[in-house]
């Protein structure tokens, strides 16, 4: 089967294009399939046809799949990080990025992912000792751990109430 | 209750480099460039003391899986084995793994409720790496790992705890319940798919980012006391309501651990979990770090490595029962 866009390549997915009541086949191959998903609408569906494509293949038979065509449609990823040349897609079946700038290339598409994984997308916690700040902070937070044991040991508890307080205060500032 | 039913704690840290893949399994060239900056780096901080190196090409297949068995390397790494290291410091149980699934991951393992000790273990060793080199790191996402269910602060905090009665009363699912609202894990350790046997669980956190790490130790622990105190609750009912069935329990176990001679890992998880709870009630004599060093003493790889030798079902069942009867003592 030859693919419907180009004309040349083998089409490897079949897409039922939906558009208000009207239905047409489209048989696509890959690099169609990919060019297609990169402009806007419908891209989402065609990732699904992209799944249920492999799924085929594994059986070899065709994929069909419907497509609902959609302006308001989220985009579909279908990115690389030009780093390390990890697909979207690939990503999404394994569950393993491909190095740092990944995060980068990925940024849009692992927001929602990540804050379904832990409900916060914005870090918190420690930051590397090579940023000049990060350092200042972390010696203030020695300090105020420190003032807060002395004030726990002489039995102080409002201050070491109000040293736990800002030094609390400081490990979220230290995440904006 | 004297004796803790928290048996022990762990942290672990990953961590990447930034300007190296995340697999390094195929790049034997890259891993070996993770190796020496992190070896490098840690000899040069003088945080190497009581490390040492090990490649896992050069360890045995035994080896590797008694280390796994130990927790002081991850499955993962026993199997990498062409590109995968450890920096170990075996007494005091830190590993600095290399080439696991993110480049390091940073793990210090403490007896008892030792959490927030551990994390410092943890930090005290990154601190020392990272005046040496830098790791992937971004404002918003925190620490950059290879999955990202360990983006952020990429800690895992954990503790292990011997829940008998929350267990035999079925009150773990909505233990587990609770602590998931939290963004904490509760399962089994010892056995497979939802069997927790030796009724020993792990409390640890799935969420890692978005919190400090202080918060997510807090977590852990507050979890871990809140399923010691329902422990010792159910204990006091059940010593108070069923005092004979709970002495039959631990006396018959302690006395049949002193005296099988043949153990398999089931029989032996039943015994020592009443035995463990006979102990917490004060009702036997015996050092709880001796009858808790049983539970990993006892596992497959530890007995074969105490008998240097391969060893079949039987042979391994009756290892076992010399092992628990050389560590207790033997009634008969």
């Amino acid at each position: 089967m030859i693919c419907d866009e180009c004309g040349q390549r083998e089409a490897t997915v079949t897409l039922t294009v939906v558009q208000g009541t009207e239905r047409t086949l489209r048989n696509l191959c890959p690099e169609c399939m990919r060019r297609m998903s990169n402009a806007k609408g419908m891209l989402s569906a065609i990732f699904a046809a992209a799944m249920a494509n492999m799924a085929a293949l594994a059986q070899q038979r065709p994929a069909e799949t419907e497509v609902e065509e959609s302006l308001e449609e989220e985009a579909l990823p279908d990115k690389t990080c030009e780093r390390c040349g990890m697909t979207y897609a690939a990503f999404k079946q394994s569950g393993r990025l491909g190095c740092p700038g990944c995060y980068e290339a990925f940024r849009e598409e692992l927001q929602p992912m990540l804050q379904q994984l832990h409900g916060r997308t914005q870090h918190a916690g420690r930051q590397p000792l090579q940023t000049e700040a990060a350092r200042r902070t972390r010696s203030r937070q020695e300090e105020l751990h420190r003032l807060m044991s002395e004030a726990v040991q002489r039995e102080d508890f409002e201050q070491a109430a109000a040293l736990r307080d800002e030094l609390r205060a400081m490990a979220r500032e230290a995440a904006e | 209750m004297s004796v803790s039913t928290v048996l022990s704690s762990r942290v672990r840290l990953a961590r990447n480099y930034s300007d190296l893949p995340f697999d390094l399994s195929e790049r034997p060239d890259l891993a070996e460039d993770c190796l020496s900056r992190t070896a490098g780096a840690l000899a040069t901080s003088g945080a190497d003391k009581g490390f040492l190196l090990h490649r896992m090409a050069d360890l045995s297949e035994g080896r590797r899986a008694f280390l796994a068995e130990s927790r002081l390397i991850s499955g993962d790494l026993a199997r990498a084995v062409q590109t995968g290291a450890v920096l170990l410091n075996e007494r005091d149980g830190l590993s600095v793994m290399i080439g696991e699934e993110d480049h390091l991951r940073i793990q210090a393992i403490r007896p008892r409720m030792e959490l927030a000790e551990a994390a410092g273990d943890c930090f005290r060793l990154e601190d020392a790496l990272s005046k040496q080199v830098s790791f992937a790191f971004d404002p918003e996402l925190g620490y950059l790992t290879a999955c990202p269910t360990n983006t952020g602060t990429g800690l895992r905090a954990s503790i292990l705890v011997h829940l008998p009665m929350v267990s035999q009363q079925g009150k773990s699912g909505e233990v587990s319940e609770m602590a998931a609202r939290l963004g904490l894990t509760i399962r089994g350790v010892f056995g497979k798919g939802r069997l927790a046997l030796g009724d020993v669980y792990m409390v640890s956190n799935h969420v890692t980012l978005g919190r400090t790490e202080e918060e997510l130790i807090s977590a852990v622990l507050a979890v871990g006391r809140h399923l010691t105190d329902l422990e010792a609750t159910l204990r006091e009912t059940s010593r108070r309501e069923e005092r004979l069935t709970l002495e039959n329990r631990v006396y018959r176990a302690w006395a049949l651990l002193r005296s099988a001679r043949t153990l398999s890992s089931n029989e032996f998880y039943n015994l020592w979990s009443s035995a463990r709870l006979g102990l917490s009630l004060g009702w036997i004599e015996a050092e709880a770090d001796t009858l808790d060093a049983l539970l990993w003493d006892t596992l497959p790889q530890h007995l074969v490595a105490w008998r240097e030798t391969a060893l079949d079902e039987k042979k391994l069942n009756e290892a076992r029962a010399e092992c628990v009867l050389n560590a207790l003592g033997k009634l008969f």
